[in-house]
């Protein structure tokens, strides 16, 4: 099938690859500042694991193209995965869509505007054609098995004529399910929300329980063990930590919360106390450093391990570490930086800071260092060499954003060790 | 002076006799283009003279008064940083404070400007700082809170401007909330502390001697609570939730404030002209630094105006010269100001300070006692709410009161229609009642008590809106309208010895609550002591 795709973000290039790789000829439609801008030079694309391959196999293949003008190429299938805040460019490929001359297309929106969304870009459309959505659930790190294999798909469908093809699109992408799980378009677009608020809402409480461990001394991962025990609630995002980030679980979460503001008049919701809760919870390790050395950091040298928002990601994106830095770089704080993936995007983020200083392994980072914190919990950081670890920083001190680390052996090798709830 | 032996004075004289008789009622009858003859514009300020009991006549005698004065001589000397504050051997130079940086100003060989900026740059750290959050309380958190504990000057001044430009905060300084607290006894204090977290809380004591007994009372109380609730050492404390606006580095320092934290200004710097200075921290933090130089631009700009305008189109002259002329030629010894905006409800006691504090005296800078009216009673209100309290004395009372209209032309433009109205019903209040208090009722009622004789003077400051400058060019109006009575009185407006001796009774009738009573004291002070004394074993029993 002749597929369009819209939008510059994560989904739109995975979206792109993988409905080429089935078949389908597909043409992606940036609309943004990165159609200037080479592939592997477009970070979202050279920072999510095969997803450039991927894309350049496709081009090779000649299925997929990168379509720059501003006519749209003819298609049956537009596949919109704009950000969330990109709505009126959504309206304007309808607008644009009710001028061609072209009948009984199909639209699939992606994107996460708001509930009822999808009914709005469908008004637009009038007759032209149906508009159904399908929640994106990609995670970053995994996006292309996320959208090749996924577990199950919602398909929001507000008429039955759109059905055939929605499904025959989908069918490489559905073997193996018992069936796609039919709902309207409102009902999934508030299913998406409810998911993603349910989660960052369960973290935030898993949080806030670590920080109340912490002051009665009880370890955390003991309690968590324990809730996990229990069906009703199951293993799943219990790990403390300090803070969630990326650009996807982020925006959805402060757009949920956003609309229940709206929805309530202002009234505070448990979902924005959440997200406000974890933009502190980003400082958890910085406090802690402040309380360990009472407040006097001017001059100190501490070293940081892992700066991507989550392992398995070079992005950024409203990862703890940012704020941990800024912080530490306020109080005149030399800060030695490790990271496997995301050194060149923090290098760009921080150009011309003399405070921070970037090194090839995480050895080379605690050299000298006052303190240690993990930040981002990386495979290669979880076993480290304890003895050279001891020997080479100044003052035994590790910060543990993620609970990683053996605390008996840390203890046996004098260490200050100050974990999430533990 | 001897009044008497002036020229003009007592050509003002004369003239005020054959003006009394004349009603302003019949003043506007006789010049229709009262307004275009007594109305003054300079950049965004108008002030109308009109309704006052006055002629082109008049100020043309007052402006000879000023001159008689030597006004302009006085002028140079404030700017060019002489010694205007004699019984304190100082010069007044609050118009440095707003100087821009380019303009170099030496005064004994120091280079003030450059003082002055550099303290505004530390200042502005400091507020880049906490806007950032990055400053941090006890445990690590940013501060969120912001407490200015200060009193006179060091309260008034940043309490008005944060209230008057609320409207201006930017994005960054939406999350702080900015309090004052003042009263000696810790009332306020006790009401704010328990809404505030402690480890996200930063005290400012603002003090220019930093041993107003007021300030350090409160800053105590806080420092305590702090203690308390973290736990921590006080060096710990000191270092991250208090910071000094001061003159005095060695008292700041000795209550335990450390360096870095310490934002000075200088002894010439009067208390009450103090807000341009470090002690606008509050201001700066609420409504951010751009705002705040904004507000130095404005009052700059207004001293510009009265260091360059003549006399005849001088507002801060003309202002204070009509103020003289109801003093001491129609003998009005009550003064209200009556803003129609609620933004400026400080204002009122602003000028309060201003103006009763730098005129409130009886000897001239010689130290010879007077034989004239000084500053008058001062008092108000927001205009809109003073006509529910003490219009009805402005009215049909038997004093006569002159009153300051103040308001904006503009308001709530783009914003609702509701609000648009609102305002207008504001304005229309205030012009409503200027002239009814000018003109009177003149449909003959029978019944006395429904008359108004009208007759009572008034002056309309219009802003054309109100915006950080314009508010810099306000207060900088009055406090040279207060520069220019001073001159005629020949009084030093920048000491306020009256202030000093209370200050000094209280702390030695402190120790009377402890101990038998003091045999020596009055009957009344002791009676006083003694009921306290007498209640507390009460309640102790």
């Amino acid at each position: 099938m002749k597929v369009n795709v819209y939008g510059a973000g994560l989904s739109a290039w995975v979206a792109a690859a993988c409905l080429a790789k089935v078949g389908n000829n597909v043409a992606i439609c940036e609309m943004s500042a990165t159609e200037r801008k080479e592939l592997n030079k477009i970070s979202t694309v050279r920072d999510e694991p095969n997803l450039l391959q991927q894309l350049e196999q496709q081009i090779d293949s000649g299925r997929l193209v990168r379509h720059l003008q501003r006519a749209l190429p003819e298609a049956e299938i537009h596949w919109l995965a704009f950000q969330p805040e990109q709505q009126n460019k959504a309206e304007g490929v309808m607008d644009r869509l009710c001028q061609a001359d072209q009948d009984g297309v199909l639209v699939v929106n992606q994107c996460n505007f708001a509930v009822g969304a999808t009914l709005d870009l469908q008004e637009r459309l009038g007759e032209k054609g149906c508009v159904v959505y399908i929640p994106d659930n990609l995670q970053e790190g995994s996006a292309i098995q996320d959208f090749s294999h996924p577990k199950r798909i919602i398909l929001g469908i507000d008429q039955d004529e759109a059905l055939v093809k929605a499904r025959a699109l989908l069918r490489p992408f559905s073997t193996g399910l018992d069936a796609l799980q039919l709902m309207n378009s409102r009902e999934a677009e508030f299913t998406k929300f409810a998911i993603t608020g349910m989660l960052a809402i369960r973290l935030g409480y898993v949080n806030e329980l670590a920080n109340l461990a912490d002051q009665l001394e009880v370890d955390i991962s003991v309690v968590q063990e324990g809730m996990g025990a229990d069906a009703r609630i199951g293993a799943h995002y219990l790990s403390p930590g300090c803070g969630f980030g990326g650009q996807n679980f982020h925006a959805y979460v402060s757009k949920f919360s956003g609309i229940f503001e709206q929805q309530r008049q202002q009234q505070q919701s448990l979902l924005k106390a959440v997200v406000g809760a974890n933009e502190v919870q980003k400082e958890l390790l910085f406090r802690k450093l402040w309380q360990h050395y009472n407040g006097d950091l001017q001059g100190k040298v501490v070293a940081i391990w892992g700066c991507s928002f989550k392992p398995g990601t070079a992005s950024i994106d409203n990862a703890p570490s940012i704020k941990i830095i800024n912080a530490l770089i306020a109080q005149g704080v030399q800060v030695n930086l490790h990271d496997p993936e995301a050194m060149p995007n923090l290098k760009k983020y921080y150009t011309n800071e003399g405070l921070i200083r970037y090194f090839k392994t995480p050895m080379e980072a605690v050299e000298g260092a006052d303190a240690l914190l993990l930040v981002t919990e990386w495979p290669l950081y979880w076993s480290p060499d304890y003895a050279q670890l001891a020997e080479v920083m100044k003052e035994r001190l590790i910060i543990d954003g993620r609970n990683v680390f053996d605390k008996q052996m840390l203890k046996q090798h004098a260490f200050a060790y100050c974990g999430v709830g533990r | 002076m001897n009044s008497g032996e002036i020229k003009a004075w007592v050509d003002l004289l004369a003239h005020a006799e054959k003006m009394k008789g004349r009603h302003l009622r019949e003043l506007f009858k006789a010049e229709e283009n009262r307004f275009e003859m007594l109305s003054f514009v300079a950049k965004d300020f108008l002030l109308d003279l009109s309704k006052q009991r006055i002629t082109k006549e008049t100020l043309g005698k007052l402006t000879a008064l000023a001159e008689q004065q030597d006004l302009h001589g006085w002028i140079e000397k404030l700017f060019t940083g002489e010694q205007v504050n004699v019984s304190e051997g100082r010069s007044a130079l609050h118009t440095a404070l707003r100087l821009p940086k380019e303009n170099e100003l030496q005064v004994n060989g120091q280079m003030v400007t450059t003082d002055v900026h550099a303290s505004l740059e530390k200042m502005e750290s400091l507020v880049r700082q906490v806007q950032q959050g990055q400053w941090r309380g006890f445990d690590g958190r940013p501060i969120r809170s912001i407490v200015n504990i200060g009193v006179g000057g060091s309260n008034l001044g940043p309490l008005m401007a944060c209230d008057a430009l609320e409207q201006y905060t930017p994005l960054e300084s939406k999350l702080l909330d900015v309090h004052f607290v003042s009263s000696m006894d810790g009332s306020e204090l006790e009401k704010l502390l328990p809404w505030l977290e402690p480890a996200t809380t930063l005290f400012i004591i603002a003090s220019k001697t930093f041993t107003t007994v007021d300030t350090l009372a409160n800053a105590n109380t806080a420092r305590e609570w702090l203690l308390k609730a973290s736990g921590k050492p006080v060096e710990l404390i000191n270092q991250h939730h208090f910071i000094a606006a001061t003159g005095n580095v060695e008292q700041a320092e000795k209550w335990g404030v450390p360096e870095k934290n310490q934002l000075l200004f200088w002894d010439w710097v009067g208390g009450r002209y103090s807000l341009w200075s470090v002690i606008g921290l509050p201001i700066a933090l609420k409504v951010g630094m751009d705002n705040f130089r904004d507000i130095l631009k404005g009052a700059h700009a207004m001293d510009v105006h009265f260091r360059e305008t003549s006399f005849d189109k001088n507002l801060p002259v003309l202002l204070g010269l009509v103020g003289v002329w109801n003093i001491n030629f129609l003998n009005i010894h009550a003064h209200t100001i009556l803003p129609y905006d609620g933004r400026l409800a400080h204002l009122p006691s602003y000028l309060q300070q201003l103006e009763m504090e730098s005129n409130g005296k009886s000897v001239n800078g010689k130290g010879e006692r007077l034989n004239y009216h000084t500053c008058p009673v001062l008092w108000g209100e927001v205009g809109s709410n003073a006509q529910h309290a003490f219009y009805q004395l402005l009215h049909q009372g038997t004093e006569l009161v002159m009153c300051d209209f103040i308001t904006a032309a503009v308001r709530y433009e783009g914003e609702g229609e509701e609000l648009q109205l609102q305002h207008q019903l504001s304005l229309a209040n205030c012009l409503a009642q200027s002239r009814l208090l000018a003109l009177g009722d003149e449909s003959a009622s029978d019944l006395s008590y429904q008359h108004y004789d009208g007759n009572q003077p008034s002056t309309t400051v219009m802003l054309d809106e109100l915006t950080p400058e314009t508010f810099g060019g306000l207060i900088a109006l009055y406090e040279h309208k207060v520069f220019v009575q001073s001159v005629i009185w020949e009084i030093n407006p920048f000491d306020q010895w009256g202030v000093e001796k209370g200050k000094k009774v209280a702390s030695s009738l402190l120790a009377e609550f402890k101990s038998d009573v003091n045999e020596h004291l009055d009957s009344s002070t002791k009676g006083l002591i003694q009921r306290v004394q007498a209640q507390r074993g009460q309640h102790e029993s």
